[in-house]
Formats: C-alpha cells, sequence, structure tokens
C-alpha cells in the first residue's frame, strides 16, 4: 500500500506512483461507485478523481492562512506525507506500516532530487517543470513515468536493503593497493587517452568511476574538475543501478569465495589469468544470473531497447572560484564491464559555460522578483549598477545565442518589453509591476536552457552528441584487461566488504557503521540477509530482525540529531544501541560540541542524497573554526544488552579510533 | 504553579462539526459547526478551518477505509475524531508530541459524554449556547494550573505528596471508605485545591469529575452552572450538589469491581428497619472512621422501584435494572484494582493517596495503628485544631483495637474463613438495591439493543444504543465542599431520593472533612520544597500522576531543555514497546529516562556545562547518569532498582 504522486496546483497529476496493491486499493474504491457494465476509468483519472480534494484543499489552506498541511495519519496508520515544492504538490502515502513519516517525507525529497538530475535548470521554471513532467504524447509521457517509477523503485530497493542508502554515504570496498592501483590507471591511461582522443566530439571526462554493485572501487577527477557532491553521486549511483541492476537474492557466493573472504582478504592476490584469453568476448560468453535480472527488469519497464553507448544527460552541482552552480548539464557514461561491476564516465559537454551564463542571470532575476515582491524598490534601483551591468551581460549572450542555432526570438521579445518597462524614467520602472516579467524572464532563460540542453536527450532519445561508440568500446576494454584477474574477487568483496569477524577484540559487538560525513563515506559490516547465504548474524529470522533494529536505530538517532542530540543511548530490549556525532579538525583533535540546530518536524531528512544536512551542519559548525578544516563523523553500534555499559562505551571510543585510519584512503 | 501565559497559546483551535447539516450544495458550512474555540474568531476563518479539515478528514479517510487520526500543518497540528457524521478537532503548536494531544482530545471528548450523555443526543436536548458554555468550560478545565510536564503526559494534578503529613492523606482515603458502606455509593475522591488527595476511582475517571470541581471552585460559589445538578431539597446545606453523569460501561465495570469493602454493606442490607432510622452520631463515625459500625446506611426498599432521576434529562425511555453480574459477592474474586501499584516499584509514601481502600488499611495494621484512633482525630471534629495529627494520646479504648483488626479482616476479604462467610451472606441477600437507571442512549435507529445484564422483572431491559459512542449509563455525582476542599462521589442515581442515605454519607462525612480541610489549607501552602542540583520527572501510568521538582514557572534553559528532552523520549516510549533506557544528549544538558510498565523517570543533572566532544567516552559524566538518578531519586520516593 504505497503511492507517490506530484500534483499541480490546479490538481492535474504530474507523476504518480504505486505499489500494486495500492492499485488495487484504489481501483476497489472506484469499482464501488462504478455502475454495472460501465467500463472502469482509467487509473491515472481515478487516482486524479481520489487525490483532488485534497490537493484543492491543500492549496486553499496554503492562499488563505498561509499554512500548509504536512501530514495525515489514520487510527489505522496510514500515512499521508504533504510537501509543496514551488507549484509541484508531492504526496506520498503508506497503508501497509513499512514506511513512517519520516521514510515517505525523505522518498518525497529525493525523488525531487532525482528530478534535479534529470531536469536540471527547468526545474526553477514551474510551468516548464510541468511540460516536462507531463508530456503531451501519451507515449512519451508514459515513458517518461515507466523511468521515474522505476527509479523510484530502484531507490526505494536500495534503502531496504544496502547500508550505504541507509544511512547515505558512500561505501568503499576496502582494498587500498587494488583502489591505488585503478586510481592511477583511470588517471594515466583512461582518461587522459579518452580526452586526448578526436572522437570525443568536445566532450571532456572530467570524472570517472568503477562501481561494484554499490561499492565504489575507485574514483577519479581530473585536474580542473569540480569536487563531486556525494548527494549527486549517490544519486548517480541510483541511476547506475537503475540500469543496470544487482539483485542480492540472486547474487550468491560459491563457497570458495567465501572462505576467500573470511580470510583477511586485504591481502588477497589473484591467480595470473590464463594466458589464452580473449578479452574482448570473455565477459560477454559469462552467463551469470544478473544478466538475465538485467534483461528482464528492462522488459517489465517496456521501453524501446537502450542503446548502451548513449549517454544520459545529468545536472549536476559545480563549485568552482566564481561560485557554486548547481545543476549544470553533463553527460553520464555507463559502460557495463561485467554484470555486477561498471565503468562510469562523467562528461563537461560543449556549451556548458552557457548554462553557467544561464544560471547567473537566473539567479539575478531571482533576486531581483525577491526584492521588489518585499517592496524594496529602493534597494532594487540601488542596485543600478549591478542592473546596468545585467542588461549589458543579457544583451551580449541574446546576440551570442543567436549564433549558435538556438531559438531566442520568445526570449528577445520578453527582455525588450522588460526593458522598456524597467529602464524608462531613469529606474522609476523598478517597482512591483515588474514581478510578472521578472517571472516571465525566468521562463525564458530556462526556456532557451532546455533548448540547449534537454531537447536532444528526451528519456532513451540520442543525439549526435557523444564519445564515440568505438571510443566508448575501447575504454570499456581496456579496463575489462584491467580488471579481469580480479573480477570474481570484487564480486564477493562486494558481498564482504568488512565482516564482524575482522573485529574479535569487541566481544558482544553486532553491528557498527562508521561514517565519514565530510568525505560522504561509510564504513559498516557487511549484511548479507539472504536465504541461501549464512552471514555472521545466523539467518532466516534473527538476521532480519537484527537488520530490522538497525534500520529502526538509523532512523531514532535521525530523530533526535533532528532535535539537537549527538550522543544517544537505548536500551532496547536485548540489544544496547549507540549512536555519536562529533567533529574533528584534520588532524584529528576532537572539536568540542556546540549546540547544534533545533529543526522542524517537516524539514527537510537527515541525510546526504537530498538537501545535504551534513553539508549545511558543517558549515554551521565551521562559522567558528575559520581557516580550520572541519570533520563530522558518526558512529554507530548495537551491542548484546548483557554487556555492562562501561564496556560498551569503551568499546565505542576504540572502535572509533580504530576506524579513523581506513577512512584515510584517499578518494583521488 | 499555573502558567496561563503558556496555557493560552498551547490549544489554538478546538471545533465540533457534525457534517450531517451541511449535506447539500447549497448548504452553508456554518450551519455544521457546533462549536467553535476561540470562539471569537471570525466566522470565515472558522468555516475556512471547519470545511477544509473535515472535508480533507472525509476524503483521506475514504481513501484509507479508517477514520483520520491527526492532521499536521507547518505551524500546527490538528488531533481528530470522527464519529458518524461528528468530527471533533482540537489544534495545538506543533511541540506538543503526537500522543499527548491525541489523549486531549480523548479526554475532551469523554469529559462532555461524562456530563451530557450521547453527543447527537444532547444537540437535541440542549441548545447549542449552553452546550458552548460547557465546551469552554472543559476546554479550559485541560488548559489550565499545570504545567507543561502535566500536558505532556497529560496527567492528574495531585497534591505534593511529599510536602503533606502521610497521615492525612491516609485520612482521606479512610474518609472515602467510610462513604462507601452505604451501598450506593459506588467509589470517590477527595480534591483539594483542583488537586487530587485520595481516589478511588480509574485516572481518567478522576478527571472528569475533577472539572466540576475546579469550575465550583473557581466560581467561588455555593451554587453550580450545571443545569442539570441541582442542591439537595433536603436538610442538606447547599455545599452538596448532585450532578447527572453518564458513565460507559468499561468505567462502570471497573467501578464494580473494585475491591470495596462489601461485607460491611452486606451485614448492613440485613439490618432491620428500625436501625436504619436510628439516629446516628456524626462523633462515632468520625472517631472510628475504620471500625465497622453496629449498623449501617440504611439500604433501600426492594420493593419499591428505584426512583427515576428527575434530573436526568435525557432519560425517557428508562428502565431500572438489578445488575446481578455487579452483585457485591463478585468483588471477592476480583483482585485489586489496577489503581494499586506494584509495592516494589513505588514506595509507600507515594502509593498513600491513591491506594484503594483494603490496602490502606493492611498499612494502618502494619504501620499507623497507635497513631490512628487517638484523639487528635476527635479534636479534628472541631476543624478548630492545629495542634495536627502527631503529638498523639494513648489508645482510648481497648476495644478499638479489636475492631480494627476485625475491620481489617474484612475488608481485605480474600482470605479467612470468616471473609468467606460474610461473603457468602452478602451473596445470600440478592435484594438489596444495586440499582442502576440505563438510559436510551440515542435517539435514532435503536435496533443493535445493549442487552442488560440481568434485570428483576419490573421493567424491561431499556435498549441503551448509540450509534456514535459507547451505550452509556447514568449516574449520579455527589458532591461535597468544604471550603477548598471536596468530596465526590459516584453515586447510584437514585441515592439523590433516598434522604436517609444522603444525609447518612453527609453527616458521617462533614466533621472528618472539616479537620482534613483545615489541616491541608495550613500544609499545602507550602511552596515548592528545597530543589537539589538535578531535575526530575517520574510518571505513573497507571495512576497517571506526576511527580516532579520541577516548578511550572517559566525556568531557565536547563529547565527547557529538560521539558523538550522529555516530551521527545516520552513519544519514543509510546510507541517503542521494547525501549527501556535512554540516555540523550546535547551541547547543553544530558537526559536520562527510563521506564518499566508502570513507570517512566526522566532526570537530568544540572551543573556546569558538560565539556566534551562528543565522540564515544566512558569517563563521559553523561554516562553516570543512571547511577545518580537512582541514588538521587530514592528521597524522593522514586525507586529505579
Amino acid at each position: 500500500m504505497k503511492c507517490l504522486l506530484i500534483a499541480s496546483e490546479s490538481a492535474e497529476v504530474l507523476f504518480y506512483w504505486t505499489d500494486p496493491e495500492f492499485e488495487q486499493n484504489i481501483q476497489e474504491q472506484y469499482g464501488a461507485s462504478q455502475e454495472e457494465g460501465e467500463k472502469p476509468p482509467a487509473f491515472e483519472d481515478c487516482i486524479n478523481t481520489l487525490f483532488a480534494p485534497i490537493i484543492i484543499s491543500c492549496s486553499t489552506m496554503v492562499d488563505r492562512l498561509g499554512d500548509g498541511y504536512t501530514s495525515f495519519s489514520t487510527e489505522n496508520n496510514h500515512s499521508y506525507v504533504l510537501h509543496q515544492f514551488e507549484e509541484c504538490l508531492y504526496i506520498a502515502v503508506n497503508g501497509d506500516g513499512e514506511e513512517g513519516e519520516e521514510d515517505l517525507r525523505r522518498k518525497i525529497y529525493v525523488m525531487k532530487k532525482m528530478i534535479e538530475v534529470l531536469f536540471g535548470v527547468v526545474t526553477l521554471s514551474s510551468p516548464l517543470l510541468r511540460k516536462e513532467l507531463r508530456p503531451q504524447d501519451t507515449e512519451q509521457r508514459t515513458r517518461l513515468w515507466k523511468h521515474l517509477q522505476s527509479l523510484l523503485e530502484t531507490y526505494s530497493r536500495l534503502k531496504e536493503q544496502d547500508q550505504s542508502f541507509l544511512v547515505e554515504a558512500v561505501e568503499r570496498l576496502i582494498h587500498p593497493t587494488l583502489c591505488e592501483q585503478c586510481i592511477e590507471f583511470l588517471e594515466r591511461s583512461l582518461v587522459q587517452q579518452i580526452n586526448s582522443s578526436v572522437e570525443r566530439a568536445g566532450e571532456e571526462v572530467l570524472h570517472a568511476f568503477i562501481l561494484v554493485h554499490t561499492k565504489l572501487l575507485a574514483f577519479y577527477s581530473s585536474r580542473n574538475a569540480s569536487t563531486l557532491t556525494s548527494s549527486d553521486l549517490l544519486a548517480l549511483i541510483i541511476m547506475v543501478q537503475n540500469m543496470y541492476p544487482s539483485n542480492i537474492d540472486l547474487e550468491d557466493c560459491a563457497p570458495e569465495d567465501v572462505e576467500n573472504t573470511s580470510a583477511p582478504d586485504i591481502f588477497y592476490t589473484p591467480e595470473p589469468s590464463p594466458t589464452n584469453r580473449d578479452s574482448g568476448t570473455d565477459g560477454d560468453s559469462f552467463v551469470d544470473p544478473d544478466i538475465q535480472m538485467a534483461e528482464d527488469s528492462l522488459q517489465t519497464l517496456e521501453c524501446p531497447p537502450h542503446d548502451p553507448s548513449t549517454p544520459s544527460r545529468v545536472f549536476l552541482e559545480v563549485m568552482l572560484k566564481e561560485g557554486c552552480y548547481p545543476m549544470m548539464p553533463h553527460s553520464m557514461y555507463c559502460l557495463p564491464l561485467w554484470p555486477g561491476i561498471t565503468l562510469v564516465l562523467l562528461t563537461k559537454i560543449p556549451k556548458s559555460n552557457l548554462a553557467m551564463s544561464i544560471y547567473v542571470f537566473l539567479e539575478a532575476f531571482a533576486k531581483l522578483e525577491k526584492r521588489l515582491s518585499e517592496g524594496l524598490e529602493g534597494s532594487a534601483a540601488r542596485g543600478q549598477t549591478s542592473i546596468q551591468d545585467l542588461r549589458n551581460k543579457l544583451d551580449k549572450f541574446i546576440r551570442a545565442v543567436g549564433t549558435v542555432d538556438i531559438q531566442t526570438s520568445a526570449l528577445q521579445s520578453v527582455w525588450t518589453e522588460f526593458k522598456s518597462r524597467a529602464f524608462i524614467r531613469g529606474g522609476h520602472g523598478f517597482n512591483r509591476g515588474l514581478v510578472p516579467w521578472c517571472r516571465g524572464m525566468k521562463t525564458q532563460l530556462c526556456g532557451v536552457y532546455r533548448q540547449c540542453f534537454m531537447a536532444e536527450n528526451g528519456v532513451g532519445g540520442g543525439g549526435p552528441q557523444r564519445l564515440s561508440p568505438s571510443l566508448q568500446d575501447r575504454a570499456l576494454i581496456m579496463v575489462q584487461e584491467k580488471l579481469i584477474d580480479w573480477k570474481d574477487f570484487l564480486l564477493v568483496k562486494s558481498r564482504r566488504n568488512i565482516t564482524m569477524v575482522s573485529y574479535p577484540e569487541f566481544p558482544g559487538l553486532i553491528h557498527f557503521i562508521y561514517i565519514d560525513r565530510t568525505a560522504g563515506q561509510m564504513i559498516a559490516p557487511s549484511l548479507n540477509i539472504t536465504d541461501r547465504a549464512t552471514s555472521e548474524l545466523g539467518k532466516g529470522p534473527l538476521a532480519h530482525f537484527i537488520k530490522g533494529k538497525i534500520w529502526g536505530l538509523v532512523n531514532t538517532s535521525r530523530l533526535y540529531l533532528q532535535k539537537g542530540y549527538s550522543t544517544v543511548t537505548l536500551r532496547d530490549g536485548d540489544y544496547f544501541f549507540c549512536y555519536f556525532l562529533w567533529f574533528e579538525n584534520e588532524t584529528g583533535y576532537k572539536l568540542e560540541v556546540k549546540e547544534l540546530p533545533i529543526l522542524p518536524d517537516d524539514s527537510a531528512p537527515i541525510g546526504m542524497l537530498a538537501m545535504d544536512y551534513y553539508r549545511k551542519l558543517l558549515r554551521y559548525y565551521s562559522k567558528n573554526h575559520q581557516g580550520e578544516v572541519v570533520k563530522c563523523y558518526e558512529l554507530l553500534t548495537v551491542h548484546l544488552g548483557v554487556i555492562p555499559v562501561e564496556y560498551i562505551l569503551q568499546h565505542c571510543s576504540q572502535l572509533a579510533r580504530k576506524l579513523w585510519e581506513p577512512s584515510r584512503i584517499p578518494l583521488l | 504553579m499555573a502558567d496561563n501565559t503558556v496555557a493560552d497559546s498551547r490549544y489554538n483551535y478546538f471545533f465540533l462539526y457534525d457534517g450531517s447539516k451541511v449535506k447539500g450544495e447549497g448548504d452553508p458550512t456554518r450551519a455544521g459547526i457546533c462549536y467553535f474555540y476561540p470562539e471569537e474568531t471570525p466566522l470565515d476563518k472558522q468555516e475556512l478551518l471547519c470545511g477544509q479539515l473535515a472535508g480533507v478528514s472525509r476524503c483521506v479517510s475514504e481513501l484509507s477505509s479508517s477514520p483520520v487520526r491527526l492532521l499536521r500543518l507547518r505551524r500546527s497540528k490538528f488531533a481528530i475524531r470522527m464519529k458518524g457524521d461528528f468530527l471533533w478537532a482540537l489544534g495545538c503548536s506543533v511541540d506538543i508530541p503526537d500522543v499527548s494531544i491525541c489523549n486531549l482530545l480523548d479526554q475532551l471528548i469523554n469529559l462532555f459524554s461524562f456530563y451530557n450523555g450521547p453527543i447527537r443526543k444532547s444537540y437535541q436536548i440542549y441548545s447549542q449556547e449552553d452546550l458552548a458554555v460547557r465546551w469552554a468550560r472543559y476546554l479550559s478545565h485541560l488548559q489550565e494550573g499545570t504545567t507543561e510536564l502535566h500536558h505532556i503526559f497529560s496527567c492528574l494534578s495531585t497534591i505534593d505528596s511529599t510536602h503533606i503529613d502521610p497521615l492525612l492523606l491516609l485520612k482521606a482515603a479512610l474518609i472515602l471508605q467510610a462513604c462507601q458502606r452505604c451501598p450506593l455509593v459506588l467509589a470517590g475522591c477527595i480534591l483539594f485545591r483542583g488537586r487530587v488527595v485520595s481516589t478511588q476511582m480509574s485516572p481518567d475517571l478522576t478527571v472528569k469529575v475533577m472539572v466540576h470541581e475546579t469550575e465550583t471552585y473557581n466560581q467561588d460559589q455555593r451554587t453550580n452552572g450545571l443545569s442539570s445538578s441541582s442542591s439537595s431539597g433536603s436538610s442538606l446545606p447547599s455545599p452538596v450538589t448532585f450532578t447527572t453523569v453518564f458513565l460507559t460501561d468499561p468505567e462502570l465495570h471497573y467501578l464494580h469491581s473494585a475491591p470495596v469493602d462489601r461485607t460491611t454493606r452486606s451485614q448492613s442490607t440485613q439490618s432491620t428497619p428500625k436501625e436504619v432510622n436510628r439516629p446516628r452520631k456524626s462523633r462515632l463515625l468520625s472517631r472510628t472512621l475504620s471500625d465497622t459500625p453496629p449498623s449501617d446506611p440504611p439500604e433501600p426498599d426492594p420493593a419499591r422501584p428505584a426512583p427515576l432521576s428527575l434530573h436526568c434529562p435525557s432519560t425517557p425511555g428508562s428502565s431500572t435494572s438489578d445488575d446481578l453480574l455487579f452483585s457485591p459477592s463478585l468483588s471477592f474474586h476480583t483482585p485489586p484494582g489496577p489503581l494499586s501499584p506494584s509495592p516494589s516499584t513505588v514506595s509507600p509514601q507515594i502509593s498513600y493517596h491513591s491506594l484503594p481502600n483494603g490496602k490502606s488499611s493492611h498499612e494502618v495494621e502494619e504501620g499507623v495503628t497507635g497513631g490512628l484512633h487517638d484523639q487528635s482525630l476527635d479534636s479534628l471534629e472541631g476543624g478548630d485544631s492545629e495542634s495536627g495529627l502527631i503529638g498523639v494520646g494513648p489508645v482510648q479504648s481497648c476495644d478499638i483495637p479489636h475492631d480494627l483488626n476485625r475491620h481489617n479482616g474484612d475488608s481485605m476479604a480474600l482470605d479467612g474463613e470468616k471473609a468467606g462467610a460474610l461473603g457468602f451472606r452478602g451473596q445470600n441477600s440478592p435484594g438489596c438495591g444495586r440499582r442502576r437507571t440505563g438510559i436510551v442512549a440515542d435517539e435514532k435507529e435503536g435496533h443493535r439493543g445493549k442487552v442488560q445484564l440481568a434485570d428483576t422483572g419490573d421493567v424491561p431491559p431499556a435498549p441503551c444504543e448509540n450509534s456514535s459512542g459507547p451505550p452509556l449509563t447514568t449516574m449520579t455525582l455527589y458532591q461535597h465542599r468544604v471550603r477548598g476542599l471536596v468530596l465526590a462521589l459516584l453515586v447510584e442515581p437514585h441515592f439523590h431520593n433516598d434522604t436517609a442515605a444522603v444525609e447518612e454519607v453527609y453527616h458521617s462525612s462533614l466533621a472528618s472533612l472539616n479537620g482534613l480541610e483545615a489541616h491541608l489549607r495550613t500544609t499545602a501552602r507550602g511552596g515548592a520544597g528545597p530543589q537539589g542540583p538535578y531535575t526530575f520527572a517520574h510518571y505513573d501510568c497507571i495512576q497517571n500522576t506526576l511527580t516532579t521538582n520541577l516548578s511550572g514557572r517559566p525556568g531557565g534553559a536547563q529547565e527547557r531543555s529538560f521539558v523538550r528532552a522529555t516530551s521527545l523520549l516520552h513519544s519514543h516510549f509510546s510507541h517503542t514497546e521494547a525501549l527501556q533506557e535512554a540516555i540523550v544528549r546535547n551541547a547543553g544538558a544530558a537526559v536520562y529516562a527510563t521506564r518499566s510498565v508502570a513507570q517512566e523517570t526522566y532526570f537530568l543533572q544540572q551543573g556546569g556545562a558538560l565539556r566534551n566532544s562528543g565522540i564515544p567516552n566512558h569517563q563521559d559524566s553523561a554516562f553516570s547518569l543512571p547511577s545518580k538518578a537512582r541514588h538521587r531519586l530514592l528521597k524522593h520516593g522514586v525507586n529505579l532498582l
């Protein structure tokens, strides 16, 4: 009984996702009110009709009371969470008790994050976003919605199964030597070769990384690239997982693999590979349940076959010296090395400096609009010089854009109108009456942006602009050759990255999660809850029980962190849980705790994937530590309740010290 | 103690909306608004809130096939109850935990039905304006006079037992016990200035009874505002009032199953009519409060049909029936009611004021036998004694201890042949008039009739059906006020007409009440005791009481931080069953919380800022809180072992 709905203010459904139970529930309700023999209406219409009163009431409350709904709950514990982003209302529903309000809110924010990654700056203009999310063409709409639905399902699956998506931090494969080798390989061989090739069609590889399932093996960023934020990296992993899903239940380890990994596996060196290997076909002949899986899930999507050489257009944050530009266009190439192992290339596309200019203009108009609508005409006019500056720059921009084959007539005419109103009578035109024209300019700028970076993209559609397929193939083969000996090891390692048996000095410790929030990385013993594989937690119900406890603990710790508590210990049944958050400087010196902000119940979820809480927290904390690098860490532990608290706390501090080292593995 | 400026902003809205009045397209929303608080809200805003919230609630409850419980907005939240066409909504700020606001709304709705009966019915009988006055009264009752902590736990406000001589609490319990000798008295409580001194009723019921008390106390007048209550016309003076109240079945069952000294009642029912009319001396009764008098209050004449309460406006088809299920002898087989706490977790000092009478008697035997039956009790009768209970003289007569023992044996009634024999005697007198008046609770289709458990055959069982709530039974609330002190008794409806019984109860308790009031007045004045370098709150989930050293005044940063942590932890406890202990810490303060089935305790150690980095460190002072709490709270009667 789950549902997620995006609606416009006029109660038009812009997107929906439901699970089969919810769909059935809706249809039953609708069936009851339906005359005999009548054809049941389309599901989209049913859902629209049933939710319309809620959506309309929500906007009525906002208009007339200035306060909108955030959540409903019913006596049978159904939860509804509502959140308005600009003119789009998101509603998430759960009726099976599997998700709480926090989970639903998180789902809403993640959905919004995915839409931003897919549509970029267009999301800043509500009318354009409406058109984008609900294309007129039914077939196109179905395809887009299917894509978004499957992204949402992939996210939900990862959040349920994967600890790194539970805590929203990237998990790295712990194998420093291999990691270093790979990074060196990516830098010296791969990226250099691609970027010096003539077949790159003006694109430039900025970031390259190798994923083993959801875990990061190696990550390389070229020298002139800005850092990829954790939020964006996590979103990209969701997209990769959506394209090439790895299924935990089907994946199983052969017994010998298990033996391999239960030994301290950092010293694993592969057998030399057979000399007569044919690297090109080796991967293809490999038959794995994962291939089956990937094909199956693609078929259920009923999408036209995806051309693997077509990049996905993604919009990611770029941090430069001049400032921060969110949602700048990139192309993402996902090259599957083997099932479960993927090479991802992120490239800068030509024209991307256009995106930056457009963003600067958008920001300027947004600021102007805000000042005007707050009645601060004075200060708007005082910004005369910057307004003049804006005028000159925009004039130049329109002339420049006109030459590169982009429709600018609409922008041109709105801009002309704007100028004639604003710069009349020596700046007296800056008044409230200009607000709609500010909006108009924003919409037009977003329209130009859309033309530049979206039109050729389309979901599944391909433009001519990309690294040539042969170049992509060469890159793929290069990396395959490099990693062929490690392939099986990596697949197993990704399941047993680190294991609790490596921590015998902590008797009674059942599980822990250690997170470096500055780097956005986490370490935790693997939790494999499958029917076939026995993990250290045992099999079946107990393992599931403990997994449930861990998931619950993470939610609880967030609840307290939201209210400003950085240390929590809980005795829950037979278990004892601890949660700690602390700050250090670069040398590992522990910084003193500061009063953390207390957030309202309906604030953005605490995490890194959407609306990065920790980034804000670090910024907040660093105010008192100017010129010092501040790092933020979290540790969660689960102990047996019979262990005396004193020992538990000792364990926690020893563990924090011990784990400090591995997290030093360089990301670059 | 009361912090009204805070209280005022605690609930920003309350309304009752009747959807059945707004069915057609053209029906204005205002037609459905039965009551809206604050009443000065502009009508269009009332309509907006009622219309939107009711509309959304209906829509959501259709989607989920279940009534809505809570609607949250960015700046406020509304607890919702939906029953039939009616919708109640109570709005508050977002700081109040969900569980608390939902509890409060339920309390409010239950209060209304306690005094007015079924909602639909009461809106047919009374005008909207009359009922509006009542809603306002109940609302203000729930808001006033308590601290924020009381709201988090929605608990009873009790007098601070640590500053009261325990003998006074015992005396209060004994007064209640004595009143119960009249078989028409079901249970009672004693309140002082809006706080509970002693109660025999469940916490829920006590809260309901308190509304009336607080109301009359605040008005400071002898007559009361409720139209359905009246002063007894007989020889009783004006401070006695009778109010018709409506009890739910579980409440009634609870009252009947509470361990009451039934044996003495049974005895009394066998007394001859001559004895009934024997003039009684209040002196005798009050001197031997726990003594078993040779004869007891008059029994109602079994041959006479129980009189209908004239003051019960909603009993057009009422009938009487003897409820054999609840016959006195049955009480022997029921364990002590949930009011009796587990002795291992609550210190005796605390437990006094709310122990059921049986247990109190037991403690009399164990501990305070010497001090109880002495001259000071006699001297209390005049109400002029300031000498107090202590400084006792010798036991007056040697037969009193004997009586006491006998009484204790009877009241425990769980073992001993004598008790058993008495029990059987009680059972053998089925004619004793334990009657109650059923009411026709709802006007509409009365098919699903509530089956009366047994009847004497005089009148067919009354259909007591109610489409919008549980069946309700009418009872009468007897209240006797002595300045700040109130004795409230739940009595059978025909008690009111039984002049002899009324006089009996009145006169037997008058002197003791006077004495108790005088003592409470002089001792209860003491302000909050010395505060230690810590803050704590101890919530008893069973008795629904709170012990805390936090004053109601707006406190410092640490106190606010304590309240915030407590509210968070309390709601965490309320939805995580397995959670037993928690320590949460921010930069300024660490709070320790622990709970068992029966209680929740919160503890904050005050003092210098905890200088720490937040990294796990077993020497951290926050983790020594549990042992500190155990140690410190012992002297407050909180045992965390």
